[in-house]
């Protein structure tokens, strides 16, 4: 029993990071309709300038600090230089588009940082583990989910109560009647990407922090993709409930069911799960349901 | 139809000359020269070096063949064609090793040979498996079950399961002089380069003739607008999966292929970002075309390694550069595959369709 429930709570502690980077996914989707396969580099890529910019001495918040601005400014211009001009061409091309960035990106962090996994050194967060009740958690976790919580209040803020967070509901709502109100599309879009940018990065950040920093940062990003499947591609709470889903799935999986499948059962868990998922509700938790005929 | 060319616009009398393979006598010549150069030029006369890299041209090419025919043709988006791949080098591999083969099959060499069409079969099985949630869902859905192919498959069962067979660890070691085709042991460049040449032309001829036929004209019709097709009497499902499985089967052949141009298996011969290369390759190529296959591979064997050799003399103000070449290349790809995207969607295959039009049509192309 305490077993499980450490495990649960470890699991929706990680599954906190999850959800904040499959917001910026989701976001993306809602705003321009392009699927991006590169959201595990970017996570990837916030874990390394963080890392970075904290080896350079600056202290872990100021650090994810610059990181987001890194983020922000990364994120207009792979949309300006990449997505910006296929607008309206076939899935397939844009998917492809960010899954060339995906092979540019990851190609880019390991010729400049290395594959070496790197930590955090001197630690962010305490090692002993703080006991609530009978459960130990570290503090990592804890810290982690707290500030990814955080984050994503204040995205989900910014959406309601901003002036751009609306023209950006706008747009995702209705192109055309965005535009025609004098919302500009492709800022939008670009904000999307940058806003992508700052989720990835502040969770790979995060994830950083709990096992150190390698290529393997990246596909925990790639966890993304059964979690906004699993909570609906176009959904704000499907993509935060998604991703606390996936880190329980994940974690309960490790715990469980690595004694019958010893090896890699964590890992591959989230995309078995996915696959079976899609057979039975394609559109998610609360995704729109298009009806097609297939 | 025997004229040297054809004059301008499509003069076929019959349906058998419009379906001919070889329409002209210029391109009869061509064929046969291009298939001369395949089989006793470049084997013969290359060195050793660029019949290294030919290999890896036909390898890729086998590999993109199967995502050409579900991307291309069928219209379905696969992401974790490699798995396949990689199931069909792991059957052929096993049957190889450990298959206990009566003693007149190892004798006539034939156990390599029978082992690349078990592996076509079985990874074309495996390839259906995956291919089922398509009778339900399409479009980023399916890429995703795709995906979870590849992951499931390679990360999981190959590299937890069948890599520890034979508690060796990660690897199967393949020494040299392992394979046999017949009285021939494949342990140099130039065998390895016939073995690929044959299967890949044999491979080629195949799926050009599925295309022409009807369930070619199946898959494009499901490709193009699904419901029509339906509406037409296609059974979408079946074809769908018989898209999936010829794919898959192709995708065996192609790593039974590997098996003979590598030392030892390890299940990082193919992870996910060899699917991701492989319909790179097709989009550089140009989607919905065989000979943009054949034209991607080139493009994106032959292009990284003349980047390599462009590195090499930048290399001595920036060591780092040689050093940590691969990352290079796969960023140079990633920008490949976006610019093609982005400036020539097409591919290569409108550009080779484009210059052999403006001949054609030559001087009166209005």
């Amino acid at each position: 029993m305490e077993l499980f429930l450490m495990t649960l709570i470890t699991g929706i502690l990680v599954g906190g990071i999850y959800a904040l980077v499959a917001l910026g996914w989701v976001l993306i989707y809602k705003c321009s309709g392009v699927l991006n396969l590169a959201m595990g580099e970017l996570t990837l890529i916030g874990a390394y300038v963080t890392l970075t910019f904290y080896e350079m001495g600056i202290p872990f918040i100021l650090a994810v600090v610059c990181t987001l601005l890194v983020g922000v400014a990364l994120g207009f211009l792979t949309e300006r230089i990449f997505l910006d001009k296929l607008i309206g061409e076939p899935i397939l091309s844009v998917i492809m588009v960010t899954v060339g960035l995906s092979f540019f990106f990851k190609g880019m962090v390991e010729f400049f940082w290395g594959t070496d996994t790197r930590v955090f050194d001197p630690p962010v967060f305490a090692i002993t583990p703080i006991n609530i009740g009978y459960i130990k958690i570290s503090p990592v976790y804890l810290w982690s989910f707290v500030l990814a919580i955080v984050l994503l209040i204040i995205l989900v803020a910014f959406f309601k109560y901003t002036r751009w967070g609306l023209s950006m509901q706008a747009t995702a709502d209705d192109e055309t009647a965005a535009l025609s109100l004098g919302v500009s599309a492709r800022f939008v879009y670009a904000a999307a990407w940058a806003i992508a940018f700052m989720s990835a990065g502040v969770g790979g950040a995060l994830l950083g922090n709990i096992n150190g920093v390698n290529i393997s940062i990246g596909y925990l990003g790639l966890l993304v993709l059964p979690a906004v499947v699993l909570g609906g591609l176009n959904s704000v709470p499907g993509a935060i409930v998604g991703g606390i889903i996936i880190g329980i799935l994940q974690n309960l999986s490790g715990t469980y069911l690595d004694q019958f499948f010893p090896g890699g059962v964590k890992q591959i868990m989230p995309f078995a799960f996915m696959a079976v998922f899609l057979l039975f509700k394609p559109y998610g938790l609360w995704g729109w349901e298009r009806i097609e005929r297939v | 139809m025997s004229g040297v060319w054809l004059p301008c616009g499509d003069y076929h009398q019959t349906y058998s000359e419009d379906q001919g393979w070889w329409q002209t006598t210029f391109i009869k010549t061509k064929m046969i020269l291009l298939l001369a150069i395949m089989f006793l030029g470049i084997p013969l006369l290359a060195p050793e070096y660029w019949v290294g890299v030919a290999n890896m041209v036909g390898y890729t090419a086998m590999g993109a063949l199967g995502v050409q025919l579900l991307i291309g043709y069928t219209g379905l988006i696969t992401l974790g064609h490699a798995a396949f791949i990689a199931v069909g080098a792991y059957t052929s591999t096993l049957l190889v090793l450990r298959f206990p083969w009566p003693e007149f099959i190892v004798h006539w060499g034939l156990s390599y040979p029978i082992s690349i069409i078990v592996a076509g079969i079985f990874a074309g099985f495996w390839s259906v498996l995956f291919g089922l949630p398509s009778a339900k869902v399409k479009g980023f859905y399916l890429i995703l079950t795709t995906m979870a192919a590849q992951f499931i498959t390679v990360d999981f069962i190959l590299t937890q399961y069948v890599s520890r067979i034979g508690g060796r660890g990660q690897a199967f070691s393949l020494p040299p002089g392992t394979i046999h085709v017949g009285p021939w042991v494949i342990d140099s460049d130039r065998k390895i380069y016939y073995v690929m040449a044959v299967l890949l032309t044999l491979m080629v001829i195949v799926m050009a003739n599925l295309l022409r036929s009807k369930p070619g004209r199946a898959w494009v019709a499901i490709r193009d607008n699904d419901i029509a097709a339906e509406a037409l009497g296609i059974n979408i499902v079946w074809y769908k999966l018989l898209a999936f499985f010829v794919a898959g089967f192709f995708g065996g052949l192609a790593g039974a292929f590997w098996i003979s141009n590598t030392a030892a298996l390890s299940p990082e011969h193919f992870p996910w970002f060899w699917s991701l290369w492989l319909v790179g390759v097709i989009l550089i190529g140009g989607v919905g075309s065989i000979h943009g296959t054949i034209f991607g591979s080139l493009f994106m064997v032959v292009v990284m390694e003349l980047l390599q050799w462009a590195v090499i003399p930048l290399s001595e103000y920036y060591p780092k550069l040689l050093i940590d070449f691969a990352y290079i290349k796969d960023s140079a790809f990633g920008l490949a595959i976006c610019a093609f995207l982005i400036y020539e969607p097409n591919g290569l295959a409108y550009r080779w369709w484009q210059v052999k039009n403006y001949f054609n049509l030559w001087p009166f192309s209005y």
